[in-house]
């Protein structure tokens, strides 16, 4: 079985510092894998595990995302494809775009995986786009996914429901965060990662005037959060007694 | 907090400025599941709540114990350093299992140093996976500093040796399947490897110890516990040198662990001085405050450029006993007074929560074992006495 | 030139929030809109110009239909905008309309309104973090967040049925489970309490429930307590990846305030907090914290409540 999963290098937004402006500081921020990726890789191996296979991460990224790709490698994945573009300077259907030609070049896949977004914009787009792109079956927010033979069950999870849908293989598609629990890559995995291969593929030789595409994104601030911060200290009686009354003063409380 | 600091990643920059980024992503890596499976769980060790068993041997499936010995039984090849740097952040994260983890791992180191071949393929690969757990079984209740005095004995009885004693204040006494035990033969203290069970071998209860009660310590006593001869580790009589060699490792190990401790103490220490308000600020603006703050960091970036500079010293092949004993003399000392400064700036709280007064009480025990403070100051003393002639 | 607007979700409540924001946007810049439903939805949807679409079999059961349905439409219509809500599944139509029509598109939008040939709006990015700008050019698809403006009302106007031949789904759906509906509609809460990993037991959750009872509220989780744990239903988790909620009181009890779980309350109007750690970034979220055990403090506030009430 050929798996691919399609993952993202982002800004870590937990380390991402704002200044006294508002200002976002990215350039020098530190990045690393998306998030929910992670859940993705792992789900790909699981399957890698219980139908043999090869398990090959996908990424449209800078050079910086080779970061990313060695987490994914020292996870257990065996190879990458690294298509040499800024995310952030194209928008989603360009995205979407060059991750389905390098699909299409280093296919057919059995299965291509996703995360349900990515932790810096969470958009949800660019996997249902892939499917649409491939003219493959998508299922979205996958919780549970098994494959026998030439078709897969899976899981949806939705907001108020929860569907079991059918869709033959060769498929496409995302997985939320509860379908299961990232492994830690050992050391030994960490230190034999960099020299797994991965393929280096251009923008421009994928989709000429792909450079050309412009994010959509005008700017990015700080959400004013004027929050309050008041904090009561002490024994539970009086804080307790504190906070009902800060509460009550804000019209708040039920009468 | 248990993560690869800015500060780690610097010093093995400046260390080793050909490799660190390999490096660098090695503690990286151990320091967000540390962080993630061992921080959070940490307060329950010390209560007892939570037993390290299962923790500890997910650490060492990791690659814990494997960073510094050969690929060949199943190690990473890198340097000591990075290894000390990883027990940093074990130490700031869980150290009890911490000191369970580096006792195991001396052993293996004196191991890899002084065993056969065939002990090593044998025994080595196991200890580096964390399949099986050891203990360094050296001190007796009436031999500490003075190991020479040992009254645990291994007489030669046909192809086996019958030990007979006991032994006092053993980490990982058990619990582990592999005990380095020091016992006198005619030619004076050796070595032997001593596998659980074993008719003969039983220990004693968990003591009750001031800290580190996450770590199980107690007696390990032999009655004519019998073992094959091919059990002897190296030579016989050469026991105490062996014993030294690895001891002057694990001072090393014992410093970056405390380093640790102290890292800790004064990172919840910042939080607070943050937090806590008092005559209408917090008290993070009053200057004692910020001497206290500004001596435990300065104390802390010393410690570790201590023991780092120490396993520099070891990596080159050079006598580092003396570095590594000064190393663990400040550091232990060290991170009393961070701890203690802990305590006292969170104030009431400091007394009364268990979860912060725990690190001095941590740190307490490490003045004292694996080489008291007074006996290492000689040795540096006499050290630097014997240079000068 | 008049600007065209659709407004659409699978979902006629959502459909209807979409209405509502496509009624301002349009208004405002001196066009018109349609809202645009499927099978036999009619009756549940606002606007006065309401056209449903209709296939040999249920298009609300795939995604994928709907999509090929709108676009059919799409090229005859030629909206300028189509509005989309932007649910998981309204996501997938929207992303499919976008490759389909040759469309840019963006997600989870709010505010959104029309000028200069764009359509401009702001998203949450980086967990909420920050706040986004985004210009779209027209013709273009956009999802619009939902819960961030009222629905309007079911209207009585008669929708025009349009019938779209067959239309491919390569997925097939075989069972749909709704989700227990508990007394819970965190979405519209007007308050809640909600527990973290602070507490320790299943059982403690009582505590919690006890204090949102008393104040008539509703509770909720952050993801820990739903996801990993299983001690509340998914629908109480409020989140990033969870339920966004608007209420006039939140209060976090035991939650340590990441990131992701803040993003899913910065709409409430007070935010207050419980936690044993004075370092949580909870409370650098909140209005009023206190530092303390929520087993102490929740128990003493109960007390208070009920000796106010005497």
């Amino acid at each position: 079985m050929k798996i691919a999963v399609c993952v993202k290098h982002a800004v870590d937004e937990t380390e991402l510092k704002v200044d006294a402006g508002g200002n976002p500081q990215l350039k020098g921020a530190a990045t690393r894998m998306s998030t929910f990726d992670k859940n993705a890789v792992e789900e790909a191996l699981r399957l890698k595990a219980a139908h043999q296979g090869e398990v090959v991460i996908v990424t449209v990224g800078t050079p910086e995302a080779k970061k990313t790709m060695k987490e994914a490698l020292a996870m257990g994945a065996d190879r990458g494809v690294l298509v040499s573009a800024d995310p952030m300077a194209i928008d989603t259907r360009r995205t979407a775009e060059l991750l389905a030609a390098a699909l299409k070049k280093g296919g057919p896949y059995d299965v291509v995986l996703c995360s349900e977004g990515s932790s810096d914009m969470y958009s949800g787009l660019v996997p249902p786009m892939v499917g649409e792109l491939l003219d493959l079956p998508y299922v979205g927010y996958a919780r549970r996914i098994e494959v026998s033979g030439q078709a897969a069950k899976v899981e949806r999870a939705l907001e108020d429901s929860v569907e079991v849908v059918e869709a033959p293989t060769p498929l496409v598609a995302s997985v939320v965060s509860e379908i299961n629990e990232p492994r830690y890559p050992t050391l030994i995995q960490i230190m034999q990662a960099g020299r797994k291969p991965v393929e280096e593929l251009s923008a421009e030789a994928l989709i000429p005037g792909a450079g050309q595409s412009v994010s959509l994104v005008r700017g990015m601030k700080a959400q004013a959060m004027a929050r309050k911060r008041v904090v009561f200290e002490g024994p539970p009686e009086e804080t307790a007694k504190k906070l009902l009354e800060a509460l009550a003063s804000e019209g708040v409380l039920p009468r | 907090m248990a993560t690869y600091s800015a500060e780690q990643r610097r010093l093995m920059e400046t260390f080793y400025p050909d490799h660190h980024e390999e490096y660098s992503e090695v503690l990286s890596s151990l320091g967000t599941f540390m962080e993630k499976e061992l921080l959070p769980i940490s307060p329950k060790i010390d209560t007892g709540e939570v037993k390290i068993a299962g923790p500890r041997k997910a650490l060492l499936k990791q690659g814990m114990c494997q960073i510094a010995f050969p690929e060949e039984y199943g190690g990473l090849g890198l340097p000591f350093s990075v290894y000390a740097v990883a027990i940093e952040m074990l130490g700031t994260a869980e150290a009890s299992t911490c000191l369970s983890v580096e006792i195991h791992n001396a052993v293996a180191e004196g191991l890899n140093r002084f065993a056969t071949d065939a002990q090593k393929s044998r025994y080595l690969p196991g200890l580096l996976t964390g399949d099986s757990l050891a203990s360094f079984t050296l001190t007796e209740p009436a031999s500490g500093s003075d190991a020479g005095t040992m009254a645990t004995t291994a007489e030669k009885k046909g192809g086996e040796y019958s030990i007979n004693g006991s032994k006092m204040f053993i980490t990982n006494a058990g619990e582990a399947d592999l005990y380095l035990v020091f016992a006198k033969t005619k030619k004076g203290p050796s070595c032997f490897i001593v596998e659980s069970p074993t008719p003969g071998l039983s220990f004693g209860g968990d003591l009750k110890k001031l800290g580190m009660r996450g770590s199980r310590t107690s007696e390990v006593v032999f009655s004519d516990c019998r073992i094959p001869e091919g059990n002897l580790v190296g030579e016989e009589g050469k026991g105490a040198d062996y014993a030294k060699e690895i001891l002057h490792g694990a001072r090393i190990i014992v410093a970056a662990l405390n380093v640790g401790i102290a890292q800790i103490a004064y990172e919840k220490s910042l939080a607070y001085a943050r937090q806590r308000k008092a005559f209408g600020k917090t008290i993070s603006e009053f200057q004692l405050i910020r001497e206290k703050i500004a001596d435990m960091k300065t104390d802390i970036s010393a410690g570790r450029m201590l023991y780092l500079y120490a396993s520099k010293v070891k990596e080159s092949g050079a006598d580092y006993s003396s570095e590594a004993s000064q190393a663990k003399v400040f550091s232990t000392e060290m991170s009393l007074r961070v701890c203690d400064s802990a305590i006292q700036i969170h104030g009431g709280y400091g007394y009364t929560t268990d979860e912060l007064h725990r690190h001095w009480r941590d740190a307490r025990l490490l003045t004292i074992g694996e080489g008291t403070s007074e006996v290492l100051r000689l040795l540096i003393a006499r050290r630097e006495l014997a240079r000068s002639q | 030139m008049s600007v065209s607007v659709w407004a659409f979700s699978e979902s006629p409540s959502v459909a209807n929030e979409v209405a509502s924001s496509a009624s301002s946007i349009a208004r405002a810049a001196g066009g018109s809109f349609t809202v645009i439903g499927l099978d036999d939805s009619g009756p549940l949807l606002a606007g006065e110009e309401k056209v449903v679409l209709k296939s040999d079999v249920p298009l609300s059961t795939s995604p994928e239909a709907a999509a090929g349905a709108l676009a059919k439409f799409a090229r005859e219509e030629n909206p300028d905008v189509v509005l989309v809500g932007s649910t998981r599944d309204g996501k997938e139509i929207a992303s499919r309309l976008a490759v389909k029509l040759g469309r840019p598109c963006v997600s989870e939008v709010f505010g959104a309104s029309l000028g200069n040939g764009t359509l401009q709006g702001k998203r949450n990015v980086f967990a909420g973090k920050l706040v986004a700008e985004v210009a779209v050019p027209l013709p273009c698809v956009v999802a619009l967040k939902v819960g961030t403006t009222s629905a309007l009302p079911a209207s009585e106007a008669a929708a025009r049925e349009k019938a779209m031949g067959s239309l491919p789904s390569k997925t097939k759906l075989l069972e749909m489970r709704e989700k227990q509906k508990g007394t819970v509609d965190l979405k519209g809460a007007k308050l809640i309490v909600a527990a973290g990993r602070g507490v320790k037991k299943k059982e403690d959750l009582a505590i919690v429930s006890e204090l949102a009872a008393a104040l008539g509220g509703a509770v909720g989780c952050s993801r820990p307590l739903s996801a990993d744990m299983g001690w509340l239903p998914e629908e109480h988790h409020i989140g990033l990846t969870g339920v966004t909620v608007h209420p006039d009181l939140y209060i976090a009890v035991g939650i340590s305030g990441q990131l992701q779980h803040v993003a899913g309350i910065k709409d409430s109007k007070v935010i207050a907090a419980v936690n044993t750690d004075k370092s949580a970034p909870m409370f650098e979220a909140s209005d009023y914290g206190v530092v303390g055990d929520l087993y102490s403090v929740l128990p003493a506030m109960l007390r208070q409540i009920k000796a106010r009430r005497q």
